[in-house]
């Protein structure tokens, strides 16, 4: 039987893992692995094409696939070639993600079922839309439902243009079939009209032809520079980091000073003639070129980038939140019906998942070169990485299943709530000056960031001991007062990380700006917890509360840590401006709701208990 | 009776009763600062013996709500009676016991916080100065406070300024300027207030700007939040004896851009002003260099620095140092960090922090951190053992 459990286990997970590690569905003849590589400097770092892709379709349409008209399905990196490359056949593609379609008042938009729109599809409404956009509130916190979509839905359109003119001029999509052209007709005009030029403000015979059409190249790079949104010109070598990159605009118009274009440039035109030609030999060859000068203009940081692209690939993170699933299923069976199997079955599964979950950090952790915690996104896949590890460590000590399905709720839970914060785009941005500093990076937000875990996790416990108590009659004595002792030790540690993390947030405030504690949202979040772990472990040595009571206390702490964690960032935005209209506003009312009904159950009459742990009490 | 006082003082059913307190002082601390900013809700929940957090008329239904209100202690009460609750519970119970090391170490440390907190709101001064590049300052000054000044510029050298602080001026008082023989009286006093020009309308001054342009203030509610920034403004009569001199229409915002206003008095000529409360420095500090760094491509700044060099008399003291984000200068008992900058970026805005406790917090962090581990520690260790011999 034993055997049976663990291959039925192992062919779950390696369904789930199947899933992910499939190979790519067809093979066009275009080396998009490749073109997906190549570097581009967007939001202070240089990152892969890939990374823009994905981020930017994110936020346009809240996924990382594109659904074509004729059924079929999109990569990222597929999208943005035909964005950037072939942008008639781009216009088509639904990317722009309404939720609330006839909310909009567009006439002639919403159609039933339909929650992606294309470019085309918006294209009779952009007068509206814009209309719209200027009379809403331009505070964003105030915005309602309504003003979000519609400031969603503007600023989407724009992104959109901006990204589609990173590779090639503003015009109509036949100026692409001659890019390259353009650019060596523009170079060769270049010396000729500034010679026209010198004479005309000599006030000498010119010529008016010549310089008009130099000058009509120059007003479009004009217009190009000011729109295109990805810098992917890179400087020439050898290149800092901290350098800029040019847009295409800029470097066009550059030209007229240096009078020599980037080969990068050029190269993207001749990409850009042979996507659109179908020419997938052509593409492939001067893909080639580019990535070899790639690698020799970059050869330190090339070895990132193309890491990152290889991580945007794998998603650690999707695969793990499958395998939190799966654990919890094995250990909820297990209570029912062959606890040892599927005990044992439930923690490799959970090391698996944890490994990944490490993977994803790890990773993180060195194409950003920071600690681990920079953003909130971050912080929510740490908050679980650590619950998920205090978990496995019960669970190798206490083989009940206890600890590996609330680790796993937490881990799933987290990582949840990480998904949806990434819908805002990059989440491996740059470090405002104030946060830029890897030791407190290291040392302060890390431990506070473990508090969290560990006040998550010991809530979760008490949440177990409840229902358990509650509902399964084998839940004894020795099994209550066995987790009773971790939700006590697991109190103890988040005292200990918070009130360190705490202080050494102070130490941080007292060395940036003078004083070491001030009394903002942040701060006392965090000395609520610490105050919130103190009443715990006083009440419990004082004997003022028995096991429920402490379970009740440890239970009110995830309201407390969330509030810390989520609540105190809708605060704070400008006076009177609660963030009511926040959807974080609901998730945030809703949760706590949950955990005053779970502590409404743990102080339940014992009379409504099941457990033999109830029995003995009364 | 006393030890039945002693008993409740000392029990750990009054440190969790307090410590609940705390919390619920914390929490609505926090909310509120959207409705009055960090810096007054500060002053209202953790400066305070006892507040009320009032249902904001903003909330759901606040109209009919608004006459909600929770008392609570303050920070002050609060801290008083964890101070009381600690003294006596380790004074009744106090035994030197290598298992309790820890503990007391905590709770030792938690004391000194508290206290340190409470030396922090009494003597620490914040104030800001500006710089500009190439240039020098000798002062700071704290947009929370004013001053009423009379400055005698007659001596080439250096200017005497007379000083009285704007918490003094109350309506209707007569205050003695310091080391004149004039006097100040207060016909009006206003927190925040709209200059505005309005000719022929009662004018209760009848001297300097009030007078020559007709502009009178208006009284309107201080406005707490961050950055904002009060008009404190007044009506003060001077007087030589028994004599007045006139009545001034003193306003932080009629600085230094507006032509100075001047009283005549027998001794010779003041310059008069009510402008933000001015801390001087034995010392200046110069500029050499600004500088502010973004990420390529983009408004996010990575790096603030000022490289200043500082002006002592004693020659000794002079001292180069470059400020930036969490790398201060300390120096003559302050500590000046990088904080703001003009917006065109020609001159830096440091923080000057005057705060004499400021190592306490050190202190207490060890004893507490230390004191932590090895009570967990100790716990740990007793539990593996448990483990072992189970």
């Amino acid at each position: 039987m034993k055997k049976i459990i663990y291959s039925l286990a192992a062919l779950l997970v390696l369904l789930v893992l199947g899933r992910y590690l499939r190979p790519a569905a067809q093979d066009s003849g275009y080396d998009l692995a490749g073109f997906a590589e190549l570097p581009v400097q967007v939001g202070g770092r240089i990152k892969p094409l890939d990374s823009v892709a994905r981020n930017t379709l994110l936020v346009l349409a809240a996924r990382q696939k594109v659904e074509t008209l004729d059924g079929q399905t999109l990569s990222p990196i597929e999208w943005f070639l035909d964005l950037t490359m072939r942008p008639e056949r781009a216009d088509t593609h639904p990317v722009f993600k309404i939720e609330f379609p006839d909310d909009l008042g567009l006439e002639g938009l919403a159609q039933p079922g339909k929650r992606h729109y294309s470019f085309n599809d918006l294209r009779p409404h952009f007068e509206t839309i814009n209309q719209q956009f200027r009379e809403i509130d331009p505070e964003p916190k105030k915005r309602d439902a309504y003003q979000r979509q519609i400031a969603e839905l503007n600023n989407g359109l724009s992104l959109y243009h901006r990204v589609m003119h990173s590779l090639h001029p503003i015009g109509d999509p036949q100026r692409l079939d001659q890019l390259a052209d353009e650019y060596r007709s523009y170079l060769s005009l270049l010396q000729p009209a500034m010679a026209e030029l010198r004479k005309q403000q000599a006030g000498e015979e010119y010529n008016a032809e010549l310089v008009k059409n130099f000058l009509g190249y120059g007003e479009d790079y004009l217009r190009l520079s000011q729109t295109a949104h990805l810098r992917v010109i890179p400087p020439p070598a050898p290149v800092d980091p901290m350098d800029d990159w040019l847009n295409l605009g800029d470097e066009l118009l550059n030209v007229i000073q240096t009078g020599q274009l980037s080969p990068y440039a050029m190269s993207y035109a001749s990409l850009t003639m042979a996507y659109r030609a179908g020419d997938a030999q052509t593409f492939n060859k001067t893909l080639t070129q580019v990535k070899e000068r790639v690698a020799a203009d970059f050869p330190d940081d090339i070895g990132r980038v193309h890491f990152e692209r290889l991580f945007n690939g794998y998603k650690p993170f999707a695969i793990a939140i499958e395998l939190y699933i799966l654990v919890f299923l094995f250990v909820c069976i297990s209570w029912l019906r062959w606890p040892q199997a599927l005990g044992n079955a439930a923690f490799w599964t959970l090391c698996l998942a944890f490994a990944l979950h490490t993977f994803g950090l790890a990773a993180r952790m060195y194409i950003q070169d920071r600690p681990p915690v920079t953003n909130l996104y971050s912080s929510a896949v740490f908050v679980g990485w650590g619950a998920v590890l205090l978990g496995a460590f019960l669970e190798r000590f206490n083989r009940n299943g206890v600890g590996a399905a609330m680790a796993a709720l937490v881990g799933f839970a987290t990582l949840i709530i990480a998904h949806h914060l990434a819908m805002t785009g990059d989440t491996l941005e740059m470090m405002r000056a104030v946060l830029d500093s890897n030791f407190w990076l290291a040392t302060h937000v890390v431990v506070i960031t473990l508090g969290y875990s560990a006040m998550f996790f010991a809530g979760a416990l008490a949440i177990a001991f409840t229902f358990l108590g509650i509902l399964r009659r084998g839940f004894d004595k020795s099994a209550a007062r066995s987790l009773a002792g971790m939700v006590y030790g697991i109190t103890c540690f988040a005292a200990l990380f918070s009130l360190v993390g705490t202080i050494l947030g102070g130490i941080w405030a007292d060395q940036s700006w003078g004083r070491f504690w001030g009394w903002d949202p942040k701060e006392n979040g965090a000395l609520m917890i610490v105050i919130m772990c103190a009443i715990t472990l006083h009440a419990r040595w004082g004997g003022l509360v028995r096991e429920r009571g402490i379970m009740a206390l440890a239970i009110l702490g995830n309201i407390v840590t969330a509030w810390s964690w989520f609540g105190t960032n809708l605060l704070g935005v400008g006076l009177h401006s609660y963030g009511f209209t926040d959807s974080g506003f609901l998730w945030m009312c809703a949760f706590a709701l949950s955990q005053l009904l779970c502590i409404a159950l743990a102080l339940l009459p014992l009379r409504f208990w099941r457990s033999q742990f109830a029995l003995s009490k009364s | 009776m006393l030890s039945a006082l002693l008993q409740i003082f000392s029990s750990l059913k009054l440190t969790v009763i307090l410590l609940s307190a705390s919390m619920v002082l914390i929490f609505f601390g926090t909310i509120d600062q959207v409705e009055y900013g960090i810096w007054h809700t500060q002053k209202l929940y953790f400066e305070s013996f006892v507040v009320a957090w009032q249902y904001p008329a903003v909330w759901p239904a606040g109209e009919q709500l608004t006459w909600l209100r929770i008392p609570m202690f303050g920070g002050y009460t609060i801290g008083a009676l964890m101070l009381i609750n600690l003294t006596v519970a380790y004074s009744r119970r106090f035994s030197l016991k290598a298992a309790k090391l820890g503990l007391y170490a905590i709770h030792l440390g938690l004391m000194l916080l508290i206290v340190s907190e409470l030396l922090t709101d009494l003597l620490a001064v914040e104030s800001q100065m500006t710089v500009p590049e190439g240039g020098r300052a000798n002062y700071s000054q704290t947009i929370r406070a004013n001053e009423l000044v009379l400055i005698d510029r007659s001596d080439n050298e250096f200017d005497r300024v007379h000083t009285i602080p704007a918490q003094d001026l109350k309506p209707g008082r007569t205050l003695d300027v310091p080391d004149t023989t004039l006097h100040a009286r207060v016909l009006h006093f206003y927190p925040n207030a709209q200059l505005v020009q309005a000719q022929g309308s009662r004018n209760p001054a009848n001297r300097g700007v009030a007078a020559k342009m007709g502009v009178t203030a208006i009284p309107q509610a201080p406005d707490y939040s961050e950055k904002a920034i009060n008009t404190a403004t007044a009506y003060i009569e001077i007087l030589e004896g028994d004599t007045s001199l006139g009545v001034w229409l003193l306003s932080n915002v009629l600085d230094d851009r507006f032509p100075a206003q001047t009283v005549q008095a027998d001794q010779g000529e003041y310059e008069i002003a009510l402008r933000f409360q001015r801390y001087y420095h034995p010392f200046e500090i110069e500029l050499l260099d600004f500088a502010h760094d973004k990420y390529p491509g983009t408004e996010i700044p990575f790096n603030f620095s000022s490289k200043i060099i500082t002006h002592h008399p004693d020659p000794a003291k002079k001292q180069q140092a470059l400020i930036y984000m969490n790398h201060p200068l300390r120096y003559e008992g302050l500590t000046f960090y990088q904080a703001s900058f003009s917006p065109d970026e020609t001159a830096t805005v440091l923080q000057v922090v005057r705060n004499p406790g400021w190592l306490l917090p050190y202190f207490s962090v060890l004893l507490m951190g230390l004191g932590m581990t090895y009570q967990f520690g100790l716990h740990f260790s007793k539990y593996l053992k448990k483990r072992k011999t189970a």
